[in-house]
């Protein structure tokens, strides 16, 4: 895996495809909601883990609607609790009342996965921890040695699986990984911590770990409108963009990325900055939304985001496509599903979708170095 | 992975701008750090002091950006020997010697070479960057130090300030790949300014215009580090290093509980 800042960019065209080879496949012109089933499902593969960031531009649009703000606003709260040891995420009540009634996701704060130890609850009830050697032969727990860590290991990985069956309250099994964490080797992190229950009553994380110092955090949310934007032109059975019609995927990557970051694409010979400019063909827009939040945001929020993009096309519009990015956290220990996340020289794991008029949809991912290739 | 160390900040007498070298090395991202005293014994007759405590020096270290912990400072004494004599200190029980974290020399010789490589009780031995090698490293002196599990010091500092340095560098470091492979490499500044200080991932980068992989450039500023640091412990023992707590009350037997994993599968 060891091979530069190796970035692997897979488009995936249309429908569910497994394979990232070029194969274009346009979809037939299904109504809205029979086409989000199919990328739906698509997403629900691949949208596990932590987020970071979620950002959407929406070219020819001054105002957002209604109900897309509503959504964002929707997007919830997040916690941070300080010092907890992680023998209290082991604790039967906490799995009872969070676990095992929706989906709960934790992640250590101001760790590094590449220097300390860091630890990650996943929605699926398995919580994960990237230990270094030292702690991993004092914690005394079975785990195995990281795929990303060459001959001499230095870094291991243990997974518990806190919905197993035979992980009840008297087994040996919780009682020797509540002896190891409590005990042998107390481990204690900051964690950025959200719940999503289906509606169920129950005690919320601010209640429960009241005696901790939790602290109920909003995701940062900035709006912004661009004007004078140039913009590619592209066609959506096109990945790799005809010389003087449409621009190529990859194309379409950098400018998003230049544009995400208020890199100007002027080319102006006084700046020394950036000499980058928006590839030919483009359009220049009269205005482009541009919404991004930050913070710790859990997959199923951004599926209902999702959602109501797709049905921005359901009445007539002048953008031709819309893009959505979400970006993943660089020092978490899981990237897709469960796959193992390594920082080498960059922790980078996000996806976007590019989403055409016609329904049709692009799907970029971008992995780092140390990263499992998506299936 | 270990966090990131740079075991090479001279200890300049101005405490002040020591404590700017701390705070920049500590933005960068650096876990520990090693504050370096350096005897030349081509000067009159020095004496080795006892290490000042970092404690002292500092009443409050930075935190490591990006982590809650602070920065780890250690002390290192480098021993710039010309002459066999100069050797016979090491050799001695000095007391005073004993008290740092770190022992690095800088061989000016082939043969003091071949002595540190192979006899001397050091953790670094440091190849000069500022000047051509007076001589050519040779295969057994350091398949023998790596054995031992001393370990060979890079420089990059000299490197950022003048062009003809930067050729020494590079040259010096590649001749030291050709024979060591790779292994046992650590890097460090000599940074007396914040300004001289790089990040750790742009110093694994610069590991790679030296030779090395990825994996290893990136080891030369991390794990690297670390077993320097272990084995400077180890030297205050008698063969290794087993860190002990002792508990309060007493624990239950262990030879009757089995591994938690290892129980489930034979009940499944």
């Amino acid at each position: 895996m060891e091979g530069g800042a190796r970035r692997h960019t897979f488009m995936l065209p249309g429908k569910l495809r497994t394979c990232p080879s070029i194969t274009c496949q346009i979809l037939p012109f299904f109504p809205c909601s029979a086409r989000l089933q199919g990328s739906l499902g698509l997403w629900k593969m691949y949208g596990e883990g932590f987020k970071q960031k979620v950002s959407f531009l929406i070219p020819e649009c001054g105002l957002l609607p209604e109900v897309l703000k509503s959504t964002i606003a929707d997007i919830g709260d997040y916690y941070l609790v300080r010092s907890l040891p992680i023998h209290e995420l082991v604790a039967h009540e906490f799995i009872d009342a969070f676990v095992k009634k929706g989906s709960c996701y934790a992640l250590t704060y101001k760790t590094k996965i590449d220097q300390d130890n860091t630890a990650a609850l996943l929605p699926n009830g398995k919580l994960i921890l990237s230990v270094d050697k030292d702690t991993y032969e004092e914690l005394g727990l079975q785990g195995r040695p990281s795929r990303y860590s060459g001959k001499k290991v230095m870094r291991y990985i243990i997974t518990i699986d806190l919905t197993d069956a035979g992980f009840h309250p008297e087994s040996k099994k919780h009682n020797r990984v509540l002896w190891a964490l409590k005990e042998k080797k107390p481990l204690e992190f900051d964690f950025l911590m959200a719940w999503y229950n289906t509606g169920a009553e129950g005690s919320t994380l601010m209640s429960y770990f009241s005696k901790h110092q939790i602290q109920a955090l909003r995701p940062k949310i900035t709006f912004s409108t661009l004007r004078d934007l140039p913009c590619p032109v592209l066609q959506s059975n096109d990945l790799q963009g005809k010389p003087e019609e449409s621009c190529s995927t990859e194309e379409l990557f950098e400018w998003l990325g230049a544009v995400l970051n208020q890199v100007s694409l002027d080319n102006k010979s006084s700046s020394f900055l950036s000499t980058y400019c928006c590839p030919e063909p483009n359009t220049v827009v009269e205005k482009a939304f541009l919404c991004t939040i930050t913070g710790f945001i859990i997959p199923e929020k951004i599926i209902q985001l999702l959602e109501q993009l797709c049905c921005y096309f359901g009445e007539p519009k002048l953008a031709y496509w819309l893009t959505l990015t979400v970006h993943g956290f660089a020092d978490s220990p899981v990237s897709w599903r469960e796959s193992e996340h390594g920082f080498h020289k960059g922790g980078e794991n996000l996806y976007n979708f590019v989403i055409f008029r016609n329904l049709d949809y692009w799907l970029q991912m971008a992995v780092g170095a140390h990263d499992d290739c998506p299936p | 992975m270990a966090g990131f160390a740079d075991l090479n900040l001279p200890q300049g007498a101005d405490k002040k701008s020591l404590q700017s070298l701390l705070e920049a090395a500590a933005h960068l991202g650096y876990s520990a750090v090693a504050l370096n005293h350096v005897i030349d014994f081509k000067e009159k007759k020095q004496e080795i002091i006892k290490p000042v405590p970092p404690s002292e020096l500092f009443p409050s270290l930075p935190i490591v950006q990006g982590t809650s912990k602070r920065i780890k400072v250690l002390t290192r004494l480098t021993l710039v020997v010309s002459d066999p004599s100069h050797c016979n200190l090491l050799r001695s029980t000095s007391a005073n010697i004993r008290l740092y974290d770190i022992i690095a020399v800088f061989p000016k010789t082939e043969k003091l070479f071949h002595i540190a490589c192979t006899t001397l009780d050091v953790d670094l031995v440091c190849i000069n960057v500022t000047e051509k090698l007076p001589f050519y490293f040779r295969r057994p002196p350091v398949n023998m130090a790596i054995d031992r599990g001393i370990y060979f010091e890079l420089l990059y500092t000299p490197a950022i300030k003048d062009s003809t340095m930067r050729r020494y560098t590079i040259s010096n470091a590649i001749s030291l790949m050709q024979i060591c492979k790779g292994k046992n490499i650590v890097i460090s500044s000599a940074a007396e300014r914040p300004l001289e200080l790089r990040g750790p991932y742009d110093v694994a980068n610069l590991g790679l215009l030296f030779g090395l992989s990825e994996g290893e450039a990136k080891a030369a500023v991390s794990t690297n580090c670390r077993a320097t640091m272990l084995h400077g412990e180890t030297r205050k023992s008698a063969c290794g290093v087993v860190y002990t707590v002792k508990k309060p009350r007493k624990v239950e037997e262990e030879e009757t509980a089995v591994p938690a994993c290892k129980k489930a599968k034979t009940q499944a």
